[in-house]
């Protein structure tokens, strides 16, 4: 086995620039989905947008009560009352919506004169058509007050404002089936995951290839007693093998940080879709191995390639916020079957045969790929040692 | 000589396929990428009026102010008049975010919270609210009825008036790219590296060769410098105006102190990478890596991963921001884009000024007076 045995030297001569992926998997994976909180589907719950108040006007109860009433109904975020602070607030999302009372606001709105609160927003947004209905809301009810009532001392107002807008419609959540809260991370999970594989595969395979494609090693490996259908069994087994023990280590942390819930239908079908997935990958990589010729190239085509393919796959964005076309293009990589049958997997509350067929159907576009590369890659292998 | 060197170290520079690749096809296929995948985050932050399906029974009929609330407000949602029965299939299908039915009561059937679904509850909120207040009101002031209260009440009057935080859109996207330009003039290294490896007799046989030269190592070495700056400060133009151009990603008009802003992150990058590249005594790859590890880290915390980072180092860890080139970089055309006035961009520019100063004086002194016993 002195073939298979080469092959992993020149893998663990590399393993430093394999190794950068796996780390670079290993933090993307544990920071995305440990930050990514799936919303509870068993009770209704308001979406409380983020906002900053500001006050310039003298802190009357009447404010106080606005303030009250929006820190109810949406998340006050404090920041300093500094232009750039307040601008960088809204363009980093820190906040959607600033909101500014004006001097005099106050006495406005007890004598019922018109009176105009500044906002701030990103253009178009829900979370603005959201705030304004609040807002509006209150102030028109204070107005009504105001008009009908004119007596009304200033506390009591408040006092009606909050008893009133306490009212509440009242909320019936129909849930379809309980959604493990695992689901949607172990989905970000294994849809990051490919991007590490394919850089992986793609680097230790083309740097063994270049090693063995070398001109003189080959001439040298030919003229060897070795039978050349050993030899290429050797190869073929070590290339499996590599991938293969790809595949365990990146899949080895979802066990760690998800437990039993691999086991469960959803689990396995992740599982399966990504070993899958390890073949085409293989399958190009060793398309792609056979025709670099040096390793500076190696290193741009892995990364254009595994970056690439992730980027208009959706392994970064979701595929719900691709456009067509790109997804159209994206449809001709095997990524994208991959993310397509990942999104499905994690999605499904319990699967039926309609989910199972389409994922089922990716799955068979992801070894067809694997298959079509494969047939490329032996006839320009066939071609080329008839050209030599 | 000055010339001279310099055109043929254009020519060393360009006829390297692998460097072009780094620095220049790159970020242009990375902008490319960022553009495909960013292209359709932004708009969905925008408003779509939500749909709802309003269930048609007695208790309905009951409520003609409810009908007429829900129609005056077609700015917020679609409705669709179905039957209980048609609304549960539409929802289920996801077709509508809620559905409104009298059950005797207003009553809201969702099968998921989100923003729509507030905005609903928001809506149906303020119905109940509204009579809440007609009965408080009437009760307190019979009178009031007889001055129009019902019609005063749903007769809104706007509070609120838009003011624009600056005269750019708060587009979170552009910074992506701003963090993306960062990283190429920081790749412009690679030159920095390539022109020190060039010039020092213990590193490359031309860097010999050189030395033997009867000619003043700083002469050579600066004409060096100036050639990679030109081609970095060429691939950064390009890139911009592709990014620009190609791509429409908007850097506001300030075309001076764009290029300002190019120059300086030209130099800053070539300069750095000349600097790693006469302290670290290591072999080049060496250089090379630890120039990859240093420029994305700092991409990183100029946000080019994620803008929440960006903001994170702005507001707990401002110093941080300060000591990073690429953030210097990035906020140099974020304030360009976005604030009213120039006090950070002047800042950023100087802070940059003084980084490239330091790297060169660094250089200067590691590569000058060098002597060999033996090569």
């Amino acid at each position: 086995m002195q073939v298979y045995k080469a092959f992993f030297k020149i893998i663990l001569k590399n393993r430093i620039q394999l190794m950068i992926y796996l780390v670079v998997f290993m933090v993307l994976a544990l920071l995305l989905s440990s930050s990514y909180n799936p919303p509870q589907d068993t009770d209704f719950t308001k979406v409380k947008v983020n906002i900053a108040f500001i006050n310039d006007d003298i802190d009357s109860p009447l404010v106080a009560g606005l303030q009250t009433y929006l820190g109810e109904n949406a998340n006050l975020v404090a920041i300093p009352d500094d232009t750039q602070k307040l601008q960088d607030a809204l363009f980093f999302r820190d906040v959607e919506y600033i909101l500014r009372v004006p001097v005099g606001f106050t006495d406005a709105m007890l004598s019922g004169s018109a009176v105009q609160l500044e906002k701030t927003t990103v253009p178009d947004s829900t979370s603005n058509i959201y705030m304004d209905l609040l807002i509006n809301k209150y102030l028109n009810t204070a107005n009504t007050y105001t008009t009908y009532l004119p007596g009304l001392s200033q506390t009591d107002l408040v006092a009606h404002l909050q008893e009133d807008l306490a009212n509440a419609t009242e909320v019936t959540m129909i849930s379809s089936g309980t959604h493990s809260a695992y689901a949607e991370k172990s989905g970000y999970y294994f849809n990051y995951l490919s991007y590490s594989l394919f850089a992986i595969l793609i680097l230790g395979i083309c740097s063994v290839m270049l090693v063995f494609n070398n001109t003189d090693l080959k001439r040298r490996n030919l003229v060897s007693p070795l039978r050349s259908a050993n030899m290429n069994f050797q190869m073929i087994l070590g290339n499996l093998s590599f991938a293969v023990i790809t595949w365990l280590v990146l899949i080895s942390a979802s066990f760690v940080m998800y437990g039993s819930f691999m086991f469960t239908a959803t689990g396995r079908l992740l599982l399966l879709n990504s070993f899958v997935f390890t073949l085409a990958a293989l399958s190009i990589s060793y398309l792609i191995g056979n025709l670099v010729k040096s390793r500076g190239a190696m290193s741009a085509v892995a990364n254009v390639f595994a970056l690439g393919t992730s980027f208009i796959s959706g392994v970064f964005v979701p595929q719900a916020l691709l456009g067509d076309n790109v997804l159209t293009i994206a449809s001709f990589t095997p990524t994208y079957w991959y993310v397509k049958a990942n999104n499905e997997i994690t999605a499904a509350v319990n699967f039926n045969a309609a989910s199972l067929t389409s994922i089922f159907t990716s799955m068979i576009v992801i070894l067809g790929f694997a298959v079509a590369v494969l047939a490329v890659t032996l006839v320009l292998i066939k071609q080329r040692r008839l050209d030599a | 000589m000055f010339l001279f060197n310099y055109r043929y170290r254009l020519k060393c520079i360009f006829k390297d396929r692998q460097l072009m690749f780094w620095t220049f096809l790159f970020p242009i296929l990375l902008a490319t990428l960022f553009n495909l995948a960013f292209a359709n985050i932004t708009s969905s932050d925008n408003f779509i009026k939500v749909n709802v399906a309003v269930v048609q029974n007695e208790a309905l009929d009951q409520n003609p102010a409810f009908t007429q609330a829900i129609t005056g407000a077609d700015d917020l949602f679609v409705v669709q008049n179905t039957t209980r029965a048609e609304a549960d299939a539409l929802l289920q299908d996801n077709q509508i975010d809620g559905i409104i039915t009298f059950d005797p009561d207003l009553n809201m059937v969702v099968n998921q919270s989100g923003l729509n679904q507030t905005i609903i509850r928001g809506f149906l909120d303020d119905y109940v609210q509204s009579n809440a207040t007609i009965v408080t009101v009437v009760t307190e002031n019979p009178g009031s009825l007889e001055n129009g209260i019902l019609n005063g009440i749903s007769s809104r009057s706007e509070y609120l008036t838009a003011v624009s935080a600056s005269q750019s859109a708060p587009d979170p996207i552009v910074n992506y790219f701003y963090a993306l330009i960062a990283m190429t003039c920081l790749y412009g290294g690679f030159l920095g590296v390539k022109e020190v490896v060039a010039i020092q007799a213990d590193l490359s046989a031309v860097g010999a060769r050189i030395n033997l030269a009867p000619t003043n190592k700083l002469t050579v070495f600066i004409s060096s410098m100036l050639a990679a700056t030109s081609v970095q400060m060429l691939e950064l133009m390009i890139l911009l105006t592709f990014i620009s151009g190609v791509l429409g990603i908007s850097f506001g008009d300030q075309f001076g102190y764009i290029a300002l802003t190019c120059l300086l992150g030209s130099l800053t990058g070539v300069t750095f990478g000349a600097c790693l590249a006469a302290v670290i005594k290591k072999g080049e790859g060496i250089k090379i890596g630890i120039l990859i590890a240093s420029t994305m880290t700092m991409s990183f915390l100029a946000g080019m991963m994620s803008t929440d980072i960006k903001y994170l180092v702005m507001t707990k860890v401002p110093i941080l921001g300060y000591l990073n080139p690429a953030n210097l970089i990035t906020d140099s055309f974020y304030a360009l884009y976005y604030y009213n006035t120039h006090t950070q961009f002047f800042t950023d520019i100087l802070l940059l000024c003084g980084f490239t100063l330091l790297f060169s004086t660094i250089t200067y002194f590691v590569l000058r007076r060098q002597k060999y016993a033996s090569l």
